[in-house]
């Protein structure tokens, strides 16, 4: 599978997918990690004319896996996902993906098939299925048409359990996550610290694509979370949000519709909750916004979430241009200059925002 | 009825003059700028050498000059791919990939058999210098290569070296870096070579695989042989990786080939064009309009396109000036009259060291600037006799700015190091409290800074491209044998402008020239020159198209805004934009970095507060001993400097007993003459040192995305 795009918030779904139906951990292969080099080796000259890198670091993925692996594959596995599991699900209008990069795949595998099919040629099957991972009763059937006479002797309902199991491993993973989010916020309200949200595409995460910049402040000691992985029990969202909800202002503590009303695009809706919950939350002093080069989908929502976040002062700062080279000079300048302000306000702010709060807060009992 | 097929280029006219398939006459020369001229000159002796009859004989034109030209002699006009994918196709039927490499622009033309005939795709790309043949040859003129030596160095057999394939300037500082650091000039010259190819594969094939057999035109293409030896080792590379069957015995020097002709594959596919042509097409109406046309239309045309000057009219200039016209700060006071503490900013920059002197109350006292010698030390203590040389002992407080401020801070003694974009913003809220954007153009870099609730929330440094810096202004200035100080006169001057194209600063110095055989004079010049510079600031540098969005309030600072041609450029520019904008010049443009370092340090600083200050005589005394050797040299790139160390005997210092230059305790290391942030860092050794810390704080400091990064793609246990 090459390791781009959304599936860098479905990995677990595969894994658990594909591991209840027998296959060995080892034999499900991951690209590596994006990387200029990447694509000097294995992408060059199979480009397609696109700005976004994130789909167009694709074709880079593709050809490590065909040409760069020491075991030959047999299949190359790269779902077209249409629509994805989100904790704001049942709260907004849709949970759809970007279309260009739902459609990425197709995109890239066109450079592999416009002269010869070269997928032949390394002997692999190319599959490629569109599958609706926010509507989990259709994947199955999804699923079982794709493998169907690829696995051998796959049936609809071994394909139903391991769809189940895929959605389940991915919801363990996802819970884990949201609770160490809520262990780092623990351990900066009982310290009075402070941390620092990430608001970003999941495939910022990939070293090739996010440039790992928020390390540079984890490194200088501030904890990073992801807008990915926040936390959400019931009595966090109550803290932060219950005032408004009980005032009507909003229908639950995952409504958004106050400031995006078009919410149809999963991924620009929780960064939108990111901005909301870092708006709120004390502790979170500095919000980061990382976006690849001339991505449409995040342009309309550099004003709202810049201006959500600023609402309760809490510092914002956007990397707006990212593209396949890490710009280290002015990353190192910009890394100075938040760490500078951090410094300087982040105990303001957080007094601010904590005051703004009911005094009982679920992050530090008594 | 015979046909000339002439390609008017951006650097040579190539014509071949036929009658049915036999060539009567052809040429090829350099235009120096003069197409027109050029051209004429061609049919004057065509007339006289081959008997060219207006009224019977065709002309078709091809290239970037053709369009002016072709319809003041009735000739026709082919668009320059269609051009010579019609000679290819006609001259060579075997051929599936063309590289035509141009002085300015390059070509891709991938030919496809289909059921049709021959189906083509066509890429082209003009708007950068990366890939073309000006990327080349303006590098080895850096190089002082003559262009008949450049001509016979070969690609093969050399070691590589990294050279940005992006930009021309660029390639010219790797270059120069390259040779400073002792690379033979045979590898670079490979080097530059492999960056051509690479630039052309990596943006002109578009998923397409160039299949044999192919051909290689234009002049680089033709007259580098490292060049045509570049191609055959890649597509061979190429082919072999994408098992392209290659017919048998058959090697990439016969696959790949420059045939003789190379140069007129344009001019001959205009005449190939000009037989599907209805044949009264393109009839030459002889040349008395082109003549017309060299001795006075170019020169009426030159001041209908020019732009409105940049003065504007003078009731308009005279407003501006009345507003912009002094912005500059009072001098400073100097020390006389002063008493009690100092408060000093350093700014230290890549190519020059600042240093601002405050007196508590904020006042101005002193400036002191010196070009950077390579060792910050020295340009460090330059700085500091001047300052005691002006009468400014007592220093208060100490803060450093720019690429040094870390290196120095404990050699000097510094209260604080302000990072350059705090330090430029302290200074340009000083100026102007409610400052939405600063723009900082210096001599080598392009600054945009946008600010919210006082912070900086955006930062923008051109990094990419040299498009936009103002060393380019000094440069053309010089060239002039002007002042620097007399540019915004000069330019203001100016009745008309040309327009000059935004981007590239390659294409842009040859667009100068271009401009200048029009018949523009230095003033004219200039003024555009400042005119396009707001262009390249914000759009190309920046990247801002919508400049709204970044604010209503704007400060210029930086060097390049003293230059007051400069200034009326960005002032027309921005309130074009936004017309109730208010821009400000800081009165101290060039001195902005520093002065927001004792901006900082003043801020910090109350009476009777302890510097850190080592002092005048500290600084004087300071032992150091410089190492540079094998084991000194970056070996984080290819490009490997030859740095040097700078060990500084510093009570107290840690010293590096990790190193292979081993630094004892009680001395402080300063890394210099690396030519990036990396070569900081010294090698794998710090490296360590500084992950093992990196690794410690990640247990306090978690970043679930790197946990994401490290857990997800791991295999799972299933819940049986």
């Amino acid at each position: 599978m090459p390791r781009v795009l959304n599936v860098w918030s479905t990995h677990r779904f595969w894994l658990g997918f594909f591991g209840a139906l027998g296959l060995p951990a080892n034999r499900l292969v991951f690209s590596s990690d994006t990387s200029e080099e990447q694509f000097r080796e294995f992408g060059r000259g199979r480009g397609t004319v696109d700005c976004c890198w994130p789909v167009k670091c694709a074709s880079a993925h593709y050809g490590e896996l065909m040409f760069g692996q020491r075991r030959k594959l047999d299949v190359l596995f790269s779902p077209l996902i249409y629509n994805m599991p989100s904790m704001l699900a049942g709260h907004v209008v849709d949970n759809l993906a970007c279309p260009r990069v739902m459609a990425g795949p197709e995109m890239v595998r066109a450079g592999f098939t416009r002269e010869k099919d070269l997928f032949a040629e390394a002997g692999l099957r190319y599959v490629a299925p569109l599958v609706t991972l926010a509507e989990p009763q259709l994947v199955a059937g999804q699923l079982f048409k794709a493998f169907d006479g690829i696995l051998p002797g796959l049936t609809p309902a071994e394909t139903e359990a391991a769809v189940a199991e895929g959605f389940a491993a991915l919801a363990r993973f996802d819970a884990d996550m949201r609770g160490r989010s809520r262990h780092v916020l623990e351990r900066c309200a009982a310290e009075g610290r402070p941390c620092i949200l990430v608001l970003a595409r999941p495939y910022h995460m990939d070293p090739g694509i996010g440039h790992e910049i928020e390390n540079d402040l984890q490194n200088a000691g501030y904890p990073v979370l992801w807008s990915q992985y926040l936390p959400q029990d019931p009595a966090l969202m109550d803290w932060l949000f219950g005032e408004e909800v009980r005032a009507g202002l909003m229908a639950s503590p995952f409504d958004i519709a106050d400031v995006w009303p078009s919410s149809y695009s999963a991924n620009t809706n929780e960064i939108i909750w990111g901005a909301k919950f870092a708006a709120r939350m004390p502790w979170i002093a500095g919000v980061i916004r990382m976006t690849s080069y001339e991505c449409g989908m995040d342009q309309p929502t550099f004003t709202p979430v810049q201006a959500i976040v600023e609402h309760s002062g809490t510092l914002y700062f956007a990397f707006q241009e990212l593209d396949s080279t890490k710009p280290a000079g002015s990353v190192r300048i910009r890394v100075e200059t938040i760490l500078h302000y951090l410094g300087r306000s982040s105990a303001g702010i957080i007094a601010r925002k904590r005051a703004l709060l009911p005094p009982d807060c679920p992050l530090a009992p008594g | 009825m015979r046909t000339l097929g002439i390609d008017v280029g951006s650097t040579t006219v190539k014509a071949v003059f036929c009658e049915g398939d036999a060539v009567l006459w052809r040429d090829y020369q350099r235009h120096n700028t003069h197409q027109a001229e050029k051209v004429l000159e061609f049919l004057v002796r065509l007339e006289a050498e081959c008997g060219l009859q207006p009224g019977r004989d065709r002309l078709f034109f091809t290239g970037s000059g053709a369009g002016v030209i072709a319809p003041l002699v009735g000739g026709r006009i082919v668009q320059e791919v269609v051009a010579v994918a019609a000679a290819v196709e006609r001259l060579h039927p075997d051929v599936h990939f063309v590289s035509e490499i141009g002085g300015e622009d390059m070509k891709t033309i991938f030919f496809t058999a289909s059921e049709s005939g021959k189906g083509k795709q066509i890429y082209m790309q003009s708007a950068c210098s990366g890939g073309t043949g000006t990327f080349i040859e303006k590098t080895a003129r850096k190089l002082r290569i003559p262009p008949e030596d450049l001509a016979r160095m070969p690609y093969d057999g050399h070691t590589l070296h990294k050279i940005s394939s992006k930009c021309g300037i660029f390639a010219e500082a790797d270059a120069n870096s390259l040779l400073k650091s002792g690379v033979k000039v045979e590898e670079i010259v490979a080097s530059l070579f492999e960056a051509v190819v690479y630039q052309n594969l990596a943006t002109l094939t578009k998923g397409n695989t160039p299949m044999p057999q192919v051909l290689l035109l234009g002049g680089p293409n033709c007259f580098f042989l490292g060049l045509q030896q570049a191609w055959r080792h890649h597509l061979g590379l190429l082919w072999q990786e994408r098992g392209v069957a290659l017919p048998e015995d058959a090697t990439p020097e016969m696959l790949i080939t420059v045939p003789a002709d190379a140069l007129y594959y344009g001019a001959l596919g205009c005449v190939e064009v000009a037989g599907t042509e209805p044949p009264d097409s393109g009839r030459y109406v002889g040349g008395t309009t082109l003549r017309w046309w060299v001795e006075e239309g170019q020169h009426a045309a030159k001041a209908k396109e020019g732009g409105t000057p940049l003065g504007g009219d003078p009731a308009a200039l005279a407003d501006f000036r009345a507003r912009y016209g002094a912005t500059a700060g009072p001098p400073p006071v100097g020390a006389e009259g002063h008493r009690g503490p100092v408060i000093l900013g350093c700014d230290f920059g890549s190519t020059t060291a600042k240093a601002v002197a405050l007196a508590p109350d904020g006042r101005l006292l002193h400036t002191a600037y010196t070009p950077s010698k390579g060792n910050p030390i020295e340009d460090a203590r330059a700085l500091f006799r001047d300052i005691s040389a002006a009468g400014l002992t007592e220093i208060g407080a100490l803060a450093l700015t720019g690429y040094g401020k870390d290196l120095l801070r404990d050699i000097l003694g510094a209260d604080e190091a302000v990072v350059e974009t705090v330090a430029h913003a302290r200074s340009a809220i000083a100026v102007f409290p409610d400052a939405d954007v600063i723009c900082d153009v210096g001599g080598t870099d392009v600054k945009i800074m946008m600010l919210r609730q006082g912070t900086v929330a955006d930062f923008r440094l051109n990094s990419q491209c040299s498009s936009g810096n103002g060393a380019f202004l000094q440069g053309v200035a010089e060239r002039y044998g002007i002042r620097l100080e007399d540019y915004a006169e000069k330019a203001f001057a100016a009745r008309a402008m040309p327009s000059l194209a935004m981007g590239c600063g390659v294409f842009l110095q040859s667009d100068i020239v271009n401009q200048q055989r029009k018949g523009w004079s230095a003033e004219e010049i200039m003024a555009a020159l400042a005119a396009v510079l707001p262009l390249n600031v914000w759009v190309y540098a920046g990247q801002l198209n919508n400049l709204r969005a970044a604010g209503r309030r704007f400060v210029l600072q930086g060097g390049t805004h003293r230059n007051l041609a400069v200034v009326k450029a960005q002032v027309d520019f921005i309130t074009a934009r936004i017309p109730d904008a208010e821009i400000r010049v800081h009165p101290y443009a060039g001195e902005a970095g520093a002065m927001g370092a004792a901006l900082s340090a003043l801020d910090a600083w109350s009476p009777g507060k302890a510097t850190r200050f080592r002092g005048f005589d500290a600084i004087e005394a300071l032992t150091w001993r410089t190492t540079t050797s094998e084991d000194t040299v970056c070996r984080w790139c290819t490009v490997n400097c030859k740095r040097s160390f700078i060990d500084v005997e510093l009570p107290g210092a840690p010293g590096r007993p990790w190193s292979k230059v081993p630094l004892e305790p009680g001395w402080q290391r300063v890394i210099a003459a690396n030519s990036c942030p990396k070569g900081l860092v010294e090698d794998v050794n710090e490296m360590r040192a500084v992950k093992d810390a990196m690794e410690e704080n990640a247990g306090v400091s978690p970043n679930i995305g790197a946990l994401v990064r490290e857990e997800a793609f791991r295999s799972v246990r299933l819940v049986a």
